[in-house]
Order: structure tokens, then sequence, then C-alpha cells
């Protein structure tokens, strides 16, 4: 009879332990707003997280518009890791819970670099405002990127404090990848410093900031053949700045890098890393951008 | 004494008349007071238990008690506003989590409250009928303005104006009904919750038009230059929000500047809320932080001063149903002369006299008694849900 009440109350205790652990051991949920995020974030809490990235492949996550399900679910995450510096404009229209809320790049808001140039309205009593806004694909200076990966580990920790040494160990390799590039970057920066480039879209600033790159934008899109007056634009733009290579986000199209080769402006590509790549990971992405980025040597 | 008992049983189910009329004179006025009791009670606890479940208020200096009416029991009186600035403050502290609340404008007489996802996670408000906000221009309603609005989710809202003779002033806004709350019994249910930027929207601060700089059409331009198109009093705000219109919603000035009435702060243990209180009273910022509990607690206190006035009529009214009672049997021992005469000359000793009255009393007494207890235990059953009737109106 008293092993039967040992026996039982082995029972109870154990499965009470379970429960216990088990609200703990429940991977966390989750959501980001760009693909460099959920590469972080996976890498740093491994089987311990589900992160979420809920655009579509061949989106660009700055304009993507989710879904109101998909808002929903953002709301229910565990957590809800940010960009920051106005990315993901969608986050402007949308309701979600500020306790969940982590701004990876805070720690360098002060550093957001500010783009102007644009034209501002103004009507009624209030004046005029402008609608300039900020560079956002801050992870583009590698030295940015570890400080979002080491906001990511602080919330998971937060989340999770049981796991912290691995969420750190995790964090420590993260880092050691990402300052190796960062190192590539400087070397290639110093080598060429000063030389003129060209960039088919503005995502470059952090880039060209941390790793002194001379890089003036256009605004073209890799799939579509740029217009007669994007064409004069950039001629104009070559007469002050000659470049002879243009950065792109993915492969350009054949007949404007035809084109472009006829104004001896050969083109490469730096993904920038934003959506999901069509084969390997984010790292493997950047390492053929700093692959790519040496052929200006 | 079992046959006094049995006597005094007999007599009074002859006289049932004057015996419930009896028993109804010592249960009215043993109830009434202790009813009161229950009521006031149950009342105190609910009004404070939404002031102790909210463990600090942050707003702009002035009157603690408007602060609070607004802030827990959304008030038609608008207290100092504060900025946004202020709940970010108490984010970056660390020490608490923040939730900004902006009580200013209504519709259709029910109190709008701006705020975020965090506040539903706090009061612990479930969903009846259809989901949390989700985009700009949705509202969420309280169970009863729901009900009294007639109102479900995908139906409309429109906000009132600010001023009716302000016809210049901000358009009204049609918010679209994403859901309905449960029942709560407290402020939450006559509320119809926005997230703070549709609150700001409501307020002008930000809008949604056509694009002056690239419509064709030159009617609403007032000025033209390379970086700047000044628009005339023509331009059109959108007075809705859809899926087609959202993305032109814009607003002006950075959002931290932008007003709320208050921050409901929710310190991560004690120690964090009395580091926090200590910033805020070391600070000279015109903010103040309180404890709604003592707050409302000293509010009560003064509200409930009239229960010793209404505890005082009582005792008079007692005291002047107990000689009554005494003058009922004083007469009815002289109506009953004869009859005690009688009894006396069968034989009876003065002391079985004594004790057939007092059988009657005491089974008088144990009649009302367990009336009143009856009532009691009734009235305390359905106490929460008759404070509630009372206030929540």
């Amino acid at each position: 009879m008293k092993q039967s009440i040992k026996l039982l109350v082995l029972i109870a205790l154990s499965t009470a332990l379970q429960s216990v652990r088990g609200a703990d051991d429940d991977p966390l949920e989750v959501y980001v707003v760009n693909y460099t995020l959920q590469y972080f974030a996976s890498r740093i809490a491994g089987g311990h997280a589900r992160v979420e990235f809920p655009a579509p492949r061949d989106s660009d996550p700055v304009f993507w518009k989710p879904s109101t399900a998909t808002i929903n679910d953002y709301q229910k995450a565990d957590l809800i890791l940010l960009n920051g510096a106005g990315y993901a404009k969608w986050l402007d229209g949308a309701t979600l819970p500020r306790a969940k809320l982590v701004n990876t790049s805070r720690a360098f808001s002060d550093r957001y670099i500010k783009i102007g140039g644009e034209a501002t309205h103004s009507h009624g009593p209030s004046g005029s405002h402008s609608h300039t806004g900020t560079a956002f694909t801050t992870w583009l200076d590698f030295q940015q990127a570890i400080l979002q990966a080491r906001a990511i580990a602080e919330e998971l920790v937060s989340k999770r404090a049981g796991l912290k040494d691995t969420f750190e160990h995790q964090l420590d390799l993260l880092e050691r990848e990402l300052l190796a590039i960062d190192s590539e970057l400087m070397e290639i920066g110093a080598k060429k410093p000063g030389i003129p480039l060209m960039a088919s879209h503005p995502v470059y600033q952090y880039l060209a900031r941390r790793y002194g790159l001379n890089l003036r934008s256009v605004q073209w899109e890799p799939r579509e053949a740029p217009t007669d007056e994007q064409w004069a634009e950039l001629v104009g733009i070559l007469d002050a700045h000659p470049a002879r290579w243009m950065i792109w986000e993915s492969e350009p199209a054949k007949e404007t890098e035809d084109r472009l080769a006829m104004l001896g402006i050969k083109s490469l590509v730096f993904n920038p890393g934003a959506n999901v790549p069509e084969s390997g990971d984010w790292l493997d992405v950047m390492r053929e951008n700093v692959d790519n980025l040496k052929q200006i040597l | 004494m079992s046959d006094s008992l049995y006597l005094a049983w007999r007599y009074i189910g002859f006289n049932r008349w004057k015996t419930l009329t009896l028993m109804a004179c010592i249960t009215l006025i043993t109830v009434l007071p202790l009813t009161l009791q229950v009521l006031l009670s149950e009342t105190e606890r609910q009004m404070l238990a939404r002031a102790a479940s909210t463990p600090l208020v942050v707003g702009a200096g002035g009157s603690a008690l408007d602060l609070m009416m607004s802030t827990l029991y959304f008030g038609r009186d608008v207290p100092e506003l504060i900025d946004m600035s202020d709940s970010e403050e108490i984010w970056k502290t660390g020490l608490a989590d923040a939730i900004p609340l902006y009580v200013r404008f209504r519709a259709r007489d029910y109190p709008i409250v701006g705020t975020t996802l965090d506040y539903f996670d706090f009061r612990g408000l479930g969903f009846a009928a259809g989901r949390p906000l989700a985009v700009l221009g949705e509202c969420v309603l309280g169970a009863e303005a729901a009900r009294r609005l007639e109102l479900k989710p995908g139906d409309s809202l429109v906000s009132s104006p600010d001023n009716l003779f302000d016809l210049a002033g901000v358009y009204p806004l049609k918010m679209s009904v994403a859901g309905v709350l449960k029942r709560t019994y407290s402020a939450d249910d006559l509320a119809v919750f926005v997230d703070l930027k549709t609150a700001w929207i409501i307020e002008g601060l930000g809008h949604g038009h056509g694009d002056v700089a690239r419509d064709g059409d030159t009617s609403v331009v007032l000025e033209r230059s390379e970086d700047n198109v000044v628009a005339n009093a023509s331009l059109v705000e959108y007075t809705e929000i859809t899926k087609a219109n959202i993305d032109s919603f814009h607003f002006h000035g950075e959002p931290e500047n932008y007003p709320i009435s208050a921050v409901i702060a929710l310190p991560h243990d004690a120690k964090s809320a009395a580091i926090l209180r200590g910033r805020f009273l070391e600070s000279l910022v015109t903010a103040q932080i309180v404890v709604p509990f003592e707050v409302i607690g000293a509010l009560m206190q003064n509200i409930f001063r009239i229960k010793n006035v209404l505890d005082a009529v009582i005792v008079v009214v007692g005291l002047a149903t107990v000689l009554a009672i005494a003058l009922v049997f004083a007469l009815s021992l002289r109506l009953r002369q004869r009859e005690i005469e009688t009894i006396f000359k069968l034989g009876c000793q003065r002391a079985t006299i004594a004790h057939l009255l007092a059988a009657e009393i005491i089974l008088i007494l144990f009649a009302s008694g367990v009336l009143c207890v009856g009532i009691l235990l009734i009235v305390d059953h359905y106490s929460a849900d008759l404070v509630r009737l009372i206030f929540v109106n």
C-alpha cells in the first residue's frame, strides 16, 4: 500500500514538474518584418523559437502589406522584431501590442540616415510638412547588424532567462561571422577609397557610410527597363560622378545591363537580404555580395 | 416551556395579521441597514477593484481625481494632456510597461478611448464577437455600448465633432467596428476603443487626402514650388479609412509630441514601482505619478461619509419602531386583560403568563430573524450584479 502511495506521489510530482517546465520549453512565437531579422533570430534562438516572416518571397518587405489575418497573427506572437528606421511601411497603419514590439536598431537610432530631397506639401493651418524618410537597410553596416543581433538576443533572454547561455553562445558565433564580413568590406573600402559607384536603388546608404563607398543612387528596378528620362538622369549624374560599376539588388535585365555596358558601366549584385533567397541563407547571400563587390578592385 | 410555546404558536396562528405586521416591522428595520451595508461594501469593493488593479497612473500635474476619473472610468472631463514621449520614457526606464490612453473624443455620447493593444491584455478583455483592432480607422466596442448602439462587427460608427460650432474643425471619422468585447461590468463596457493613431486622426493630427503633388487637379493647389505644394481649403480629406486610401494617411510632426491623457504604468515589481515613483517625485517635470488605489480610496471615504447619516437615520427609525412594537405589545396585553385574568383564575401563576408572552415574542423574533437572514443571503448573492446594474448605466 505504502509503495503504491509513493508511486502515486512520484507520478504527481513528475507531472507537475513537466507542466512547469513545459511552459518554459514551449518554443517562442517570434514574428519579424524582414528576412535578415528572421535569420538572426533563428540563429540565436535555434529550436527554442519559431521565427515567422510571412511576406511572400517575391515581395519587397518594406512596402509589403499584410492582410488583416496576418496582422492578427503578428498580434498573437510572443515577440515582434522590428527593424526600425521606418522599415515596413505597413506598421504605420497597423495596430500591434507595444509590449511585444522590439526595435532592433534602437541602440543606434541616433545614427539613422535621413533621406532628403523629396517634395513636401502643405494645406490648411498646419503649415507645410515633408515626407522625407529614413534609410532603412541598417544591417548593411555589419557593425549595426551586430547591434541588431544583440538586441534580439537580449529580448530572447528576457523571455527565456533559463536559456541565456545558449542564446549568448549562438549570438557569439553569429557575431564572429558578421565581423568577418565587416572586415572584408572594410578592406574593400580601404583599397578603393572614394571610387565612384552607382546604385540602382537608394538602399545602400549604411553600406556606403560604414565602408567609405562613394555611392550615388538612381531608382531603377532590376526587372523593369529604365525610361528615357531615367537614362538621361543617369547620364547627368555620370558627368559629375564617373562611376564604372552599378550595384543592383538582384540581377538586372539583360537589355539594361547591355545598355549600361555601352556607357562603360558594369553591373554587380549586392542583395540586401531583405527577403528569403532562392537558395542558401542570409550569410551565403552576404558572402556572395562581398565576392561580387571585390570586382571593383 | 413547550406548553407555553404551543399556546403561543396557537395564539400567533389565530392573530396572523397582527403577527405578520409585527414580523414585517422587525424584519424591515433589521434588513434595511444590513442590506445597505452589504451594497455599499460591494460598491466600494467594485470601485476600488478597478483602482487597485491599476498600479500607477502618470498624467499631467493638476487634479489627481480628474486624472483618475478619466483614466479609470473614462469620465467626460478631459485632464491636462501630456505627450506620447512620456509613455516612451517609462518604457525606456525598463522599470515598467506603459499603456498610453487618450480619452478625449466621443462617438454618440460614448467615450472614444485611444490606446494600444496592451490595454486589452492588461484588463483581460475578451471578445464576444469579431476580432481585435488591426488597422487604422477600426474600433472595438464595449458590450453595453454595442448593445445600446445596436452595432456589430462590420458596422460603422462615426465620431462626434469636438465642437458643433467649429465648422472648419476636424472632420468626423467613420470607424469600422472590428469587434465587440465581452461584458465586464466596468467602464470598459461603455467605451469605444480605437488605436492611438486613430484617435490622433480624429483630432486632425493625421489625415488622408489625394496626392496634391501628383494629381492633375489644380483647383486644390494654392501654390506650387519645386519642393513644396500648398493646397487650399477645398482639398477634401478622407472621412473614412479604407484599404484604398489607408496609404494616404499620414501624420504631421513627430509622434512623440502627440497628446495623450494618461499612461497606465505597470511596474515589474514593488521595487520598480518605488523607484519609478521616486524618479517622478525627484524630477521637476510637470507630470505626476499617482497610485489610483490611494486617490479613489480617499474619494470613497468621502463619499461613504453619507453612510454615517444613513446609519443615524436608521437608528432613529429603528428606535421608533422598537417603541411602536413595545406599544403594540402593551396594547395587546391590555386587550388581552380578560384572557390573562381567565388564565390566572384557571390556576396559572404569573410566571406562566410571562412565559406565554415571552414565547410569543421569541417566536415572532425568530421568524423575523429567519426572514432577515434569507433576504440578506439573497442580497449578498446578487450584490455584485445589483451594484453593476446601478453603476453601469
